[in-house]
């Protein structure tokens, strides 16, 4: 939302700022022209907001209290698809699923960050490897889950292949029950990892040069630095990655559906979007699947606050 | 009539029905020397566009467009066609309908039939049949009553769709590797035993190459319901997966793995490469549908078809798929779209391109028992899928209830069987109330 609306924000301004010093009683004809013109800006990413995300964002709620099948017309059933999502164990189990495969985020952070530091660096090649990294996050998530589906095989995937290498026997990724999931989650960071690379290096790259040199003058060695300069000075950025990835990962279903189209072995890959997106379009249960959808949104919002407040008390303390 | 069945005569019957609905007249003799009142009668199609969604691969495609060219010149319809995915068409239809957008005519699965016919997306069609005067005998028993509802139960009642196809899913075996062996061929009358099955399996299992390799999903219904047992009863509101046939057989399809190691090891069956290695001819036995004979036909040994193992019952038992082609009940062009949908389904020229492509049989009797059966390319033994359609093939348990969740969930944890942590019997006492609860939800959403 915030990226569609940023055309308008210049034209809104310059509407306010035009007016002369004396701000004039009755509004002259450029003033209103103007904010015309702003309005217009305003509307078009906003109606599409309103039409695609909060419109079916609250008609989802209302289904959530019927049983809606998509093919008739909702009934109202008060809270028992709530009470269903409670006792089914599959709602649990991808709940689960879909949370584990978030270990891969501050792995992922941890690697984009050295990755950017070591990028920071003038080296030869900086940017064929910065292009590099960058690939995956450009390449469509399709065709990445494919590639890496291959990968994975059991007795020619590449995976397999180089560690046989090394003399190790790798397992049947995708399916064997132990490491679906990890496999899953390597391949999510390997996905990830020039995006967050990218915005590190930025904010590695606005760090004033002024604070390292007067660490320096006071004899502070380079882990000091970084942990006392470059750690803080992008943490807003962690902050900013720690919360989308949270978001982005709890609606993890691409990959899930398409390396293992039926949840992974005893279920152990199904994530909460790929089962509601399964109760809804091949079970019938669209009612069913929006209550969970429902509750996972709450989920993700709590967390989501929670990451805020975390991060504002971070902030208070760093200044006291 | 489909009496003397050709695109013309069988556009002329439809062309006239579109004329006439529900006058009887044009149900006679309209075999032959109709063309004039069929150029004439099928104008009725002039200047309307109806949309048509399938899925489908390229050889289907092929056919079809030939079939859709056909029936556009004949009756001066536009049809539009929207192609999807296998894996998006249910999601994209579902899609449609939310959206008050239904294409007029359109593949309906099986497993949907109950819920479509029953929320009035789908046209009861009998009385458009009728009406165009069609044979509905000439086309597979079993594909048209997959498509029948009455109210209650799939299978009886009034038609909701025409089968683009019927699938019986053979056995097959390579003649090949048999006899490199030394084995003496399998009779195409009498199938194996169990027993026999297995030692035979067991005697061709040597280095890079095994007895057999069969994905659970698809092969299990062939044991279970020869050794007389069921998912369900008949009526399908009771799970009967917890009874000594059914763990026999389950038990029994898990030990040609488990113990005769007769298969490829579980890590090499998982990745899903039985089907490769069959068709690198590293495997004895192997599933046969329509649909994978033009890829077998390329294969560089000879193999055929022969009827499945049989367990305790004697009689030997496979599913037979299918997928239905329906027309919306909210088309603004009724009898013009339920021609379509009967020119796709049973239009001679088209059922001969598609089983000549090898992508399935013909949904014309005569034709499958005739020329289908005296085609000289492979298999030879072409006569077991007809005999499936016709005489044994069953529908797969989901096919007939409001979602196939019930039986979805069977599949989930199957694994522990085929691994040995868990013996046949146990796993099943304790899955049959976890399915029982699912199949109670699924017929009260149906109402029933």
């Amino acid at each position: 939302m915030s990226a569609t609306t940023a055309p308008a924000a210049p034209a809104a301004r310059a509407a306010t700022a035009s007016p002369p010093s004396p701000p004039p009683k009755r509004k002259s004809k450029l003033y209103r022209r103007e904010h015309l013109v702003a309005a217009a800006f305003i509307a078009l990413p906003l109606v599409g907001f309103l039409t695609f995300a909060i419109g079916p964002f609250l008609y989802s709620i209302y289904a959530s209290f019927t049983n809606w099948n998509m093919l008739s017309s909702p009934t109202w059933i008060g809270l028992a698809n709530y009470r269903q999502a409670f006792g089914d164990p599959y709602f649990r189990t991808s709940l689960f699923n879909t949370f584990f495969y978030m270990i891969g985020i501050p792995i992922g952070l941890a690697l984009s960050l050295t990755l950017a530091l070591a990028m920071n660096r003038r080296m030869p090649g900086q940017s064929f490897f910065r292009a590099i990294y960058y690939v995956p996050v450009v390449s469509s998530l399709a065709a990445v889950s494919i590639l890496w589906q291959w990968a994975y095989n059991g007795d020619f995937g590449l995976v397999n292949q180089a560690l046989e290498l090394i003399g190790v026997d790798g397992p049947n990724w995708l399916m064997n029950v132990s490491t679906v999931k990890p496999a899953l989650i390597i391949m999510a960071i390997w996905k990830g990892l020039g995006y967050s690379m990218l915005l590190y290096l930025a904010a590695l790259q606005s760090v004033p040069r002024s604070l390292y040199e007067a660490a320096e003058l006071d004899g502070a060695s380079s882990m000091k630095r970084f942990w006392h300069i470059t750690l803080p000075m992008v943490q807003p950025v962690t902050f900013f990655l720690v919360v989308t990835n949270i978001i982005a990962g709890s609606q993890i279903f691409t990959e899930i559906n398409i390396m293992t189209p039926t949840g992974g072995p005893e279920f152990s890959s199904a994530s909460v979007v790929w089962y509601i997106w399964r109760q809804a379009f091949s079970n019938l249960q669209m009612g069913y699947a929006s209550a969970m959808a429902v509750l996972l949104g709450i989920l993700v919002f709590l967390i989501t606050a929670f990451q805020f407040w975390l991060n504002a008390r971070n902030a208070h303390e760093g200044v006291d | 009539m489909f009496g003397n069945f050709s695109r013309r005569s069988l556009l002329g019957g439809i062309g006239a029905a579109a004329m006439a609905a529900g006058l009887a007249a044009c149900g006679g003799e309209t075999s032959t020397g109709s063309s004039s009142s069929a150029s004439g009668s099928a104008a009725g199609g002039a200047g309307v566009e109806l949309t048509y969604m399938f899925r489908g691969g390229e050889d289907e495609r092929k056919a079809y467009d030939q079939a859709i060219a056909a029936f556009e010149k004949q009756t001066g319809a536009k049809v539009k066609v929207i192609v999807t995915d296998a894996d998006q068409y249910r999601t994209k239809l579902q899609a449609a309908i939310t959206g008050n957008q239904v294409p007029d005519v359109f593949y309906l699965e099986q497993g949907s039939v109950m819920a479509f016919a029953k929320n009035g997306i789908v046209k009861n069609i009998t009385p458009d049949i009728e009406a165009a005067g069609l044979d509905i005998d000439r086309v597979w028993k079993y594909g048209v009553d997959s498509y029948r509802f009455d109210g209650d139960q799939v299978g009886q009642g009034d038609i909701y769709g025409l089968p683009k196809d019927v699938g019986p899913f053979s056995f097959g075996y390579n003649k090949t590797m048999l006899e490199a062996a030394g084995i003496p061929l399998p009779d195409k009358d009498k199938p194996y035993t169990w027993a026999e099955f297995r030692e035979v399996a067991k005697q061709l299992t040597k280095d890079e190459q095994w007895g057999t390799g069969l994905n659970v999903v698809w092969n299990l219904q062939a044991w279970v319901w020869s050794n007389g047992a069921d998912w369900a009863d008949e009526e399908r509101r009771t799970v009967t997966v917890d009874t000594p046939e059914f763990a026999e057989a389950l038990q029994d399809f898990a030990d040609i793995q488990l113990v005769d190691k007769s298969t490829p090891s579980v890590e090499q069956a998982q990745t899903m490469d039985t089907y490769q290695r069959w068709m690198r001819g590293q495997i004895g036995f192997f599933p046969v549908g329509p649909w994978d004979v033009s890829t077998y036909r390329e294969l560089d040994f000879e193999w055929d078809l022969i009827p499945w193992p049989v367990g305790k019952t004697g009689e030997t038992a496979t599913w037979l798929g299918s997928l239905g082609i329906s027309v919306s009940n909210k088309t603004k062009h009724p009898e013009l779209a339920t021609q379509l949908a009967m020119f796709l389904s049973a239009d001679e020229e088209t059922q001969r391109s598609l089983y000549k492509a090898g992508v399935q049989i013909p949904n014309l009797v005569d034709m499958a028992e005739g020329e289908y059966l005296d085609d000289e390319l492979a298999p030879a033994n072409k006569e077991e899928f007809v005999q499936i359609a016709r005489d044994y093939g069953r529908a797969l348990p989901a096919a007939e209830t409001w979602s196939p969740e019930w039986y979805d969930d069977f599949w989930i944890d199957i694994q522990q069987v085929l691994d040995g942590k868990v013996t046949a019997a146990d796993w099943l006492a304790q899955m049959q109330p976890r399915m029982q609860q699912k199949l109670d939800q699924a017929n009260m959403a149906a109402g029933r």
